[in-house]
């Protein structure tokens, strides 16, 4: 099954995507997301997620659905990703708009960005998420090809040991 | 105590509790903190008490925790629940383990000749000549004994011998004092013997540790039988590190008289077992060793050798998983 996250990381990189949804995720290796995860459990804080299936949603309200990103890095896959959420939620029944938002480096300035889908753009989105379900059932990955991307990226050690 | 990145070292007695989202040590009525943040492994080499409560909260954190016997022997490691693990490398793997053993243990054997050549070979440089018989047959004939091969014993044979010639070449390497004739496993009955085996269990603590952080299946190995220990992939991969961190630790200390009989083992056990000192002196020249940076010759980054052994795990991965060629970490090559 498909997850807000596997979109976003299919438009990203496709061998993230391939290597994450096969559950060779790297991220733990990060401090802050270890961190985050132990306090998390610590607190047992409740948690404001709406969580339906394979998706997380920051907020939902009768107009918007709201995804909060730290940055503006990758805002194809962060849109790619919210509109999945649109999607999914059409399915459902429940009609929205979405709304992006994108905390800059430092903070201080934020962007915003609405996305309406018309019924078209849905079932476009649909064929979309058919192949990346399709490209998910290859028993490799593709291989790595250095971008810039890369230099950043948790699988850098990985892909190019 | 003593501390280096995010390891900690612990040879008082005491006891672990959890206090404020932190671990802490009591010990003689004082209480010292370590906060979850820089620490990802503990070792334990005196008594220590700690409950069930610590224990989740270790690992909640993916900390894991060695623990050592008073002699300095390995005694177990607590390792946490919360792991990676995938479904598709883990069947991946056991495959391996019945199609392709050969070819990683073989790798693997290959790869502990080319780094004994290497350590070695700066010796010879220096003008110990005769070291030069051995070291062409590790060079020339190692590798195709390996590739004649198809039989893991007569393959444990070569890496046998290839452990053996070593040793005895120690005698050339290494003063008097230290000079060793025969490898006695446990318990070790002279200071040398003391020194490789605290060393090799030191290594395979490191490398448990770096393989919880990759999705292997600590226990299916490949050179070693897969039942030998419950972390026997951690023998596998500690192999080819032997030369490079616990050995040339080892001459390292030595030669420059940072242990020495007299003052760094125990004389009550007939100098056969390290004393506390002794333990440290090492651990801290050790730590050295691993966290000493070099260019990586692939990544093109700098890497320490602490990290060079999560990248085996990787490159391991990337054989069962992709089919990349797999070989070990060499220190001629830094890579
Ligand atoms: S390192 Fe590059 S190729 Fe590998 S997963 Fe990251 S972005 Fe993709």
């Amino acid at each position: 099954m498909l997850t807000g996250t596997i979109v976003n990381y299919y438009t990203h990189c496709q061998r993230q995507c391939w290597l994450f949804s096969h559950n060779l995720n790297m991220e733990d290796n990060s401090e802050d997301v270890r961190i985050g995860k132990v306090l998390h459990e610590l607190k047992k804080q409740g948690t404001e997620e709406i969580a339906l299936e394979g998706i997380k949603l920051d907020k939902l309200t009768a107009e918007y659905v709201t995804e909060i990103k730290k940055s503006d890095a990758d805002l194809a896959a962060a849109k790619a990703q919210l509109e999945f959420y649109l999607v999914t939620l059409y399915d459902k029944g429940i009609i929205r708009k979405g709304c992006l938002e994108c905390l800059e480096k430092n903070k201080q300035s934020k962007s915003v960005h609405t996305l309406v889908m018309s019924e078209e753009d849905i079932e476009e989105r649909k064929a979309y998420y058919r192949q990346i379900e399709d490209f998910l059932e290859q028993e490799q990955p593709p291989s790595p090809v250095f971008k810039p991307i890369c230099k950043k990226c948790a699988y850098y050690d990985y892909c190019f040991i | 105590m003593s501390k280096s990145n995010e390891t900690r070292y612990i040879f008082s007695s005491g006891e672990l509790f959890q206090k404020d989202f932190s671990i802490v040590l009591r010990k003689d009525e004082k209480n010292i903190y370590l906060p979850i943040k820089d620490t990802r492994e503990l070792y334990c080499f005196n008594d220590i008490t700690l409950s069930t409560k610590m224990l989740q909260l270790l690992s909640k954190a993916g900390i894991i925790v060695h623990f050592f016997g008073y002699h300095g022997n390995y005694i177990g490691t607590f390792y946490p629940k919360e792991q990676l693990i995938s479904g598709r490398l883990t069947v991946a793997q056991a495959l391996a383990y019945k199609d392709k053993r050969m070819m990683i243990a073989g790798a693997i054997v290959k790869g502990i000749a080319r780094n004994i050549y290497f350590v070695l070979y700066h010796y010879y440089r220096h003008g110990k000549n005769e070291f030069k018989d051995y070291l062409d047959w590790l060079r020339k004939d190692v590798p195709n004994l390996v590739d004649k091969t198809n039989d893991i014993n007569q393959l444990l044979r070569v890496e046998g011998a290839i452990w053996a010639k070593f040793y005895q070449s120690f005698r050339t390497i290494l003063p008097e004092s230290f000079a060793m004739n025969k490898r006695v496993k446990r318990p070790p009955d002279n200071p040398i013997n003391a020194l490789i085996s605290f060393g090799n269990s030191l290594l395979y603590t490191k490398v448990i540790t770096e393989i919880y952080h990759t999705h292997l299946d600590q226990a299916i190995s490949f050179l070693h039988e897969p039942a030998e220990r419950r972390f026997s992939l951690s023998l596998d991969l500690s192999e080819v590190f032997k030369p490079v961190l616990v050995f040339k630790t080892i001459f390292d200390c030595v030669n420059n008289r940072k242990i020495t009989v007299e003052k760094h083992f125990d004389k009550k056990l007939n100098y056969a077992l390290l004393n506390e000192s002794g333990r440290k002196v090492f651990i801290e020249a050790f730590e050295e060793r691993l966290n000493q940076a070099f260019e990586h010759q692939t990544l093109k980054r700098r890497c320490s050798y602490k990290h060079a052994i999560r990248l085996d795990g990787y490159k391991l991965i990337k054989f069962i998983m992709e089919e990349k060629s797999f070989t070990p970490f060499s220190l001629e090559d830094k890579k």
